[in-house]
Parts: structure tokens; C-alpha cells; sequence
């Protein structure tokens, strides 16, 4: 690894203007990352890519002050530096911008540039030389925009253009820039890479983080692979290709658990046909059968939870239809979907899915109060009952059923979503990221859990960015990318490796191949 | 797959469930001994203040605003939020009282009345739920609607010579307890029966801790909200004729502040405004409290307005010492 680097130092020149050395860190137990080296040198773009949870988000974290690393250190301009905050990171010279668009919207695009930075005069905001110099940076992106507006009334693409300006407003040295083309159209982002090309030559250093090889293929100069939290590699573009950078990613270890044989039943439970709605997805056609895992892989924003959440009743403005148990179904509520024998865990078990600040019991019942109560009074022992009893079946870490969700550590907190999910006795489980930043023990556990309960004839769809998880769970997978339909693989004959081309978009699967051949 | 629960170890003696339990141990209890001090040293300081005629006095001046406090704790525990009661209270005092002087009978009066604080609840609750209004702001525009109204019917002035029978239930006793004192009794304990333990009411405290997880455990999260907003409006409608027939008359002015003493009570009873916590024992314990100490520095002949400076410190105080407690758990 460290040779890698090395022989890479003759070709580019200039000295680095950011450096990780060794950088190590760890949330809790939990190792995010291990031994990190990576550097930037002026007038470079480098790529940081890796799977979900790689450790990439940390990385830049670390550089713009977000995090402190446990050992290891920061330079910048080869002088060691802590930088203590994001305010200080910007002091320092760098710049970030994150997926998640940080703008006031109800105040102007100038306004917003400039932040608390306003020019002004006898403590006057000066606002002809605030939107002149607004104005004078938005020309370098050919963005010819009045500055005067809301942000509110741009387009998401033109907003991420306005953050990647308010980055640079502050004289940025490094740019570090989280998924930047999430939202943006083709055209806009051949827009934003000649603005970075152009950047890079007046010397700026950009680290691009990005799920889209195409995209990383067409603008970086190297390309770090992050897995596990290590570095795996920093090549120069030229020197590899997407296929390889895809299997580093992955790793050539691979994960597969013993898998039931499962018996499944020919009786389909869900049909969907020809799903679409305006903006998340479209023509999505599938059935499940009863007792089966279907899973479905994808990465974030691909359409793949917008498409579960439709069949759960949480989204109504879809076309298509929906066949349930043999009748055509029209949920308009969770509610409604509950009451036909459908579960849903969602994804964010702190936000969406738990009240921390109740104690096990209340959660556990919370989609349960209708048997727990006898004329509308609640049965308080036998809530408690039935949540220790879950508590012991699923070995949840916890000293009573009165401590509060909030309390529990991530696995048992996921643990505790299912067992108030599997109390219902669904007929249909529709689960999130089931075992999202989850020990490997309560991992095992869910997984065991889910394939006994399809054993009894439960079906389960599973929405993972874990691929090898999806692999070893399901009995097929469905890959979608970009709100459409990939293909439909057969896990005991598909790899990560395939699997995460066909979810990065970089081929689709032919009609009537079957089952993709195995290498 | 039906477990069989029958043969649990389970703990004792335990009285509420889970989510309502943290604060009978604190918050109630704490109140409980405050007021227990208070009234050891007040009975030290003033030998007028442990007489059966000034606790009649505290007793029927608050049962208004603890009638009230009921559905104000309800509505906070949701997330949600009612500055319409003090209002409402005057308009439905004012509309009792007009009712009963065109000739109606007294249930009908008093049942339309109720009646109509119920639909500026309803009205409340659809402008929160249906239009995404802030609660504050909704409420603030149907307080001064209620108020208006009150006072464009009564042109400002207040309505008297009610009939006679219409004075039974705020100025009878039974056994020595006002009939007032004994409803105010009556509804807290039902009241806060319910809310710890029929399933309606849990519903409106996993809104209020977490809408977005309520909603996803499939709890009709604005039906809810709505029938809080509801039993708000119905509430403050309640208090409004008690107090036409303590006074016998209609008053349009009734109430004037008496929201944000509501509010102020249930927060050192232990509501949030973030929601999801307090218990209606908890609110009415904070009314009590704070109309003890309001008696307490009448007797002591303090100003009324040191009163008001003393009401707001205890307020803080309660709210602060809540966090600081709450920061060292967590």
C-alpha cells in the first residue's frame, strides 16, 4: 500500500497540501478507520470511493474538522494542524460541501454566499458590493442568476452549484465535495466538472467522494478505495478501471452464511405491476410469493425505498397497480397497509422508528395497542409480559423493560424494532437496512429470525445496502438503479461485484438472461 | 406463534406503566411537598390561612383553571398547543348566559355551549392537522376570533340576572365541599385515569414524543391530534359556564391571560412543549401550587405585582432544575 503511494510521487509533482497519516478513529467500539494515508497536491482531483460504511464520510470529517482522529494526524501544507471545528477548517482553507444541501432558503443566493461575512459598511450591510461579488463568483460556474433571489425559488441542481460557490467564497485551498452530482442532470454536471477543471488549475486540490464510477472515471486524477475503514489502494485513473476499482471495494472475501434450502410456496402474495411515479421510479413490475425473501439492492437514492414505502401505504401519488393476497389493493395509509397484514421497519430507527425516550415496553407496543388493550383500556402487565418475554427471546441487552430505547445500543435497538414488528404476526415484512450499523452477533440474530419466520410462510422484503447480507438473506434480488428495474438475480449464482455494477448503473441485465454466468 | 404470557415473573406493584412512571416518582412528588411546605409555613405565618374559608376561596378561585389545565396537559403531551382557552371560556360564559335570557332551558344552554367551545376546538385542530399551521399562531388567531365574538355579542358588557337555578352548581355545597370543587376533583381523577390508562390517550404520548415514528407505527396521528384539540375547546367551554354560575352573569372579559397561567401551570406540573411528557395529576398539582402561592403572599400582603415576578421565577426555576436533572440522566 505504502509502495503504492510512493511510486505515484515522481509523476505528480507539486508538494502535498493535505495529508492523512495514519489516521485511526473509532465511534465507540466500533473501528470506522484503521491506518488511513491519503493525500491531496494542488491542482489535483481525488477520488475517495468505498461502500457504504467504508468510512469515506469520516475521512472527510476528519479533514474539515468534524472529528478528531484517535491517532494519527492532519496536514496541511506539510505543517501538522488540529482542526478543532468546521469554522476552523474553513480558516485553515478548506472548503465542503456535503450531500445534504446546507442553505437558508428563505434568504437570497448572495446572502447565503456570504454568510455572516456580509461586506458592510458602519455596520450597514453593504448589498450592492455583497451581489456584485456574488455575482463575479457565480460566472466562473456560467451561472447567470439573480442573485437577489431566495435560494428557495432555484432548483435543487442551481442550489448545489450556490453551496459549492459558498465553499469557494471563503478562498478554499481544498474543496471537499460529498456526492455532489446526487441531484444534478447530465448537462449540469458536465457544467460543475468544467468549473472544478478549472478550478484545479488555479491550483485548488478537490477530494471527490461519489458513488458514480462513470462520473469518478471522467473526472479524477487518482482514486483512493476505501474498504472497512482501510486503504486499500490510491491508483492514478489512468492506471486502473472501473471493474477493478468495483472488486476492491468489495474485497475478494466472501460472505456467505449457510443458506436454508427454503421450501416456497407457488401462492404469490404481492404482485406489482408497472409502478411509476413523477419523480422516484418507474415501470417497477414484481411479485413475492409467500414465504420467500425478496431483497432489494440498491444505493441510497435509487428509488428503493420510495418503492417499498409506496406498497406500505406511505406514498400516494403513484401509477400502477398493487395486488395484494389476490385483490387489488389501495393503501392511503401505514394504517390501512397494517390492518391487510403489513409490517414496514423503517430505515432510521432513531428518527423514525423508535421513542427514545420511552421505555422498552411502551415502544414494543406502540403498533400493538389494539391487542394490548380490553375496551379500550390498556393491559399494562400483559404489555410488560409479552416485552420481556421478547426481551429474552431476542436477547435484548437491557436491565428491564423500563430502561429507556434510547439506551440501548444500536443492535438491540434494531432488535426491539423487530420484535414489535414480528408480534403482529405480518403477512408481508417490509424492512429497511434491517442490521444498519449492527454487531455482528444481533446481525446473525435478525437474519436467523427473519428466515425462521419465512420458514412459517411470513414474506419479507428487504431493502440493503449490504450486499453480501442481501446475498446470503434472499431468495432473489431485485437491483434497482435510478428508479428503474436492473434485473432480477438469483443470489446463490450472483457476486457483490455484480451486483454493485448493476446498482452503480454501470450495465443492465439483457431481458432474458436468467441468471447472470458465473466467472 | 401466539406466546403464552401467562407465566411471566413480572414486578409488583406497579401502579402506572412505563412511559408516565418518571414523573409520579419526581415531578408529582416533588409538588406534593412543596405544597404540603408551603402550607406548613403559611398556617406558621398567618392564622387566617388554614381557616375552611379561605381554602372554600382557593379552591373555587382555581377550579376553573384546573378544569381547563386538563385538556391543556392532554393537548402538551401531544406536541401541541392552546391559547384559545381564556377566550373561549368568555364566549361560552357570554353564550350560556344569552341562551338561558332567550328563554332556553339551562341543559340546552349549557349544552350548546360546550357544544360550540368543541367546534373552535375542532377548528384548532384542522388548522394544526389539515393546513400545517403552527399551533401558536393558530391559536392566537382563534383566541382573539373567540374574544371578538364575545364581545360583539355582549357589546362589552357583561349579562346578568340568569335564573336562579342556574347558580346551583357553582355556589351549593355538598357535605361542606363546594359542588365546584367536587366536579374540579371528579374530572382530574378520571381525566388522569384515562390518560395513563386506555389506549387513546397512549396514542396521543407517542405522537408527541415521536410523530414521525407514531405515524409509522400506525397511530391515525391527526385524527388524535384533532380530538385533543377537541377536548380543549370543550374544556375551556366547561369552565366558562362554571364561572357564569359562580358569578351569575355572562362575562366577555373572563379570562383575559388566563392561558398563559395554564400553560405555566402544567409546564411546573411537568408538561414539555416539545411534548410527549406530563400527566394531568401532574398540571393539576402545578394549578394548586400556584394558587397557594398567589393566596400565600395575598395573606402576606405582598403586591400583586411581586406576585406575578415571583410566579414567573418559579416557572423558570422548575424548568431549569427539570433540565439539569434530565442532562445528569442522560
Amino acid at each position: 500500500m505504502q509502495n503504492n503511494i510512493e511510486s505515484l510521487e515522481e509523476p505528480i509533482a507539486s508538494s502535498n497540501l493535505l495529508e492523512l497519516r495514519g489516521a485511526t478513529k473509532s465511534f465507540g467500539s466500533n473501528l470506522v478507520l484503521d491506518n488511513i494515508n491519503f493525500e491531496l497536491k494542488a491542482g489535483e482531483i481525488h477520488s475517495l470511493v468505498g461502500e457504504n460504511g467504508a468510512g469515506k464520510s469520516t475521512c472527510l470529517g476528519l479533514i474539515y474538522g468534524l472529528h478528531q482522529p484517535d491517532s494519527g494526524f492532519v496536514t496541511l501544507n506539510e505543517k501538522t494542524v488540529k482542526i478543532d471545528s468546521p469554522s476552523h477548517a474553513q480558516k485553515l482553507g478548506v472548503g465542503c460541501v456535503f450531500q445534504e444541501l446546507s442553505l437558508a432558503n428563505s434568504l437570497s443566493v448572495s446572502e447565503n454566499i456570504f454568510a455572516g461575512r456580509s461586506p458592510s459598511r458602519y455596520g450597514m450591510v453593504n448589498w450592492k458590493s455583497l451581489n456584485a461579488q456574488a455575482e463575479k463568483l457565480l460566472k466562473q460556474f456560467e451561472l447567470d442568476i439573480n442573485v437577489t433571489l431566495p435560494v428557495g425559488n432555484l432548483p435543487i441542481s442551481t442550489r448545489q452549484l450556490v453551496e459549492i460557490a459558498k465553499a469557494l467564497s471563503l478562498n478554499s485551498k481544498i474543496l471537499l465535495l460529498d456526492e455532489p452530482t446526487s441531484a444534478l442532470t447530465p448537462d449540469e454536471v458536465s457544467t460543475l466538472f468544467t468549473v472544478l477543471k478549472k478550478l484545479t488549475k488555479q491550483g485548488i486540490g478537490i477530494v471527490y467522494v461519489s458513488h458514480h464510477m462513470s462520473e469518478i472515471f471522467k473526472i479524477s486524477d487518482r482514486i483512493t478505495t476505501l474498504r472497512d475503514g482501510k486503504v486499500i489502494s490510491t491508483k492514478r485513473t489512468s492506471d486502473t478501471s472501473q471493474e477493478k476499482v468495483v472488486a476492491e471495494m468489495i474485497g475478494s472475501q466472501s460472505y456467505r452464511e449457510l443458506r436454508v434450502a427454503q421450501p416456497i410456496s407457488e401462492e404469490i402474495l404481492l404482485s406489482v405491476d408497472n409502478l411509476s411515479n413523477s419523480t422516484d421510479f418507474s415501470g417497477i413490475t414484481f411479485n413475492i410469493r409467500k414465504g420467500e425473501i425478496l431483497g432489494i439492492a440498491g444505493l441510497m437514492g435509487s428509488g428503493r425505498s420510495e418503492i417499498v414505502r409506496t406498497i406500505a401505504g406511505l406514498k400516494q401519488d403513484y401509477a400502477g397497480s398493487i395486488i395484494f393476497k389476490g385483490n387489488p389493493v389501495t393503501f392511503n395509509s401505514l394504517r390501512e397497509a397494517m390492518s391487510h397484514g403489513i409490517g414496514f421497519i423503517p430505515e432510521e430507527r432513531k428518527t423514525e422508528g423508535l421513542f427514545l425516550q420511552y421505555p422498552l415496553d411502551a415502544n414494543f407496543s406502540s403498533a400493538n395497542l389494539k391487542n394490548y388493550s380490553k375496551l379500550e383500556i390498556l393491559q399494562h402487565r400483559k404489555i410488560s409480559s409479552a416485552c420481556q418475554q421478547a426481551i429474552d427471546f431476542y436477547q435484548i441487552k437491557t436491565e428491564s423493560y423500563k430502561k429507556n430505547a434510547g439506551a440501548l445500543s444500536g443492535g438491540n435497538q434494531q432488535k426491539l424494532m423487530l420484535a414489535k414488528w414480528l408480534e403482529r404476526q405480518p403477512d408481508l415484512l417490509i424492512i429497511e437496512e434491517p442490521t444498519k450499523g449492527v454487531d455482528v452477533g444481533a446481525k446473525f440474530q435478525i437474519h436467523k429470525e427473519l428466515r425462521a419466520r419465512a420458514q412459517e410462510g411470513m414474506s419479507v422484503i428487504i431493502i440493503s445496502s449490504d450486499f453480501p447480507e442481501l446475498i446470503s438473506l434472499s431468495n432473489r434480488i431485485l437491483v434497482v438503479s435510478d428508479g428503474n428495474l436492473m434485473g432480477e438475480l438469483s443470489p446463490e449464482k450472483t457476486s457483490e461485484e455484480q451486483l454493485l455494477q448493476l446498482a452503480v448503473g454501470l450495465k443492465k441485465q439483457s431481458q432474458n438472461e436468467n441468471t447472470i454466468s458465473e466467472k | 406463534m401466539k406466546r403464552d404470557y401467562s407465566n411471566r415473573k413480572l414486578e409488583k406493584g406497579r401502579l402506572v406503566t412505563g412511559i408516565l412512571k418518571p414523573f409520579l416518582e419526581i415531578r408529582e412528588l416533588t409538588l406534593l411537598v412543596m405544597i404540603f411546605l408551603i402550607i406548613l409555613l403559611m398556617a406558621n405565618l398567618n392564622p387566617y390561612f388554614l381557616t375552611y374559608s379561605n381554602f372554600r376561596a382557593i379552591s373555587v378561585g382555581m377550579a376553573p383553571t384546573a378544569i381547563i389545565v386538563i385538556g391543556m396537559a392532554i393537548l402538551l403531551a401531544s406536541g401541541g398547543f392552546d391559547l384559545s382557552v381564556g377566550s373561549v371560556m368568555a364566549l361560552s360564559s357570554t353564550v350560556v348566559a344569552m341562551l338561558m335570557l332567550s328563554g332556553y332551558s339551562i341543559p340546552v344552554s349549557v349544552f350548546i355551549s360546550i357544544l360550540l367551545g368543541a367546534f373552535i376546538g375542532l377548528s384548532n385542530g384542522c388548522l394544526v392537522t389539515a393546513f400545517n399551521i403552527n399551533p401558536l399562531i393558530a391559536t392566537l388567531g382563534t383566541m382573539s376570533i373567540a374574544r371578538g365574538f364575545a364581545l360583539v355579542l355582549t357589546e362589552g358588557f357583561s349579562l346578568s340576572s340568569l335564573p336562579a337555578s342556574f347558580g346551583w352548581i357553582g355556589k351549593s355545597s355538598i357535605m361542606g365541599l363546594p359542588a365546584l370543587v367536587l366536579l374540579m376533583l371528579i374530572m382530574v381523577v378520571i381525566f388522569d385515569l384515562l390518560v395513563r390508562h386506555t389506549r387513546f390517550f397512549r396514542q396521543v404520548y407517542f405522537i408527541g414524543a415521536n410523530e414521525k415514528a407514531a405515524m409509522l407505527s400506525g397511530i391515525h396521528v391527526s385524527r388524535v391530534r384533532i380530538i385533543a384539540y377537541i377536548l380543549s375547546g370543550a374544556l375551556a367551554a366547561l369552565a366558562g359556564v362554571l364561572l357564569a354560575s359562580r358569578l351569575m352573569s355572562g362575562t366577555p372579559t373572563a379570562g383575559n391571560g388566563i392561558e398563559l397561567q395554564v400553560l405555566a401551570a402544567a409546564v411546573i406540573g411537568g408538561a414539555s412543549l416539545q411534548g410527549g411528557e406530563g400527566t394531568v395529576l401532574g398540571a393539576f398539582l402545578g394549578v394548586v401550587f400556584v394558587a397557594l402561592i398567589n393566596n400565600s403572599m395575598t395573606m402576606l400582603a405582598v403586591s400583586i405585582y411581586w406576585q406575578m415576578i415571583v410566579i414567573g421565577t418559579v416557572l423558570v426555576i422548575a424548568v431549569a432544575l427539570d433540565m439539569l436533572i434530565r442532562r445528569r440522566k442522560a
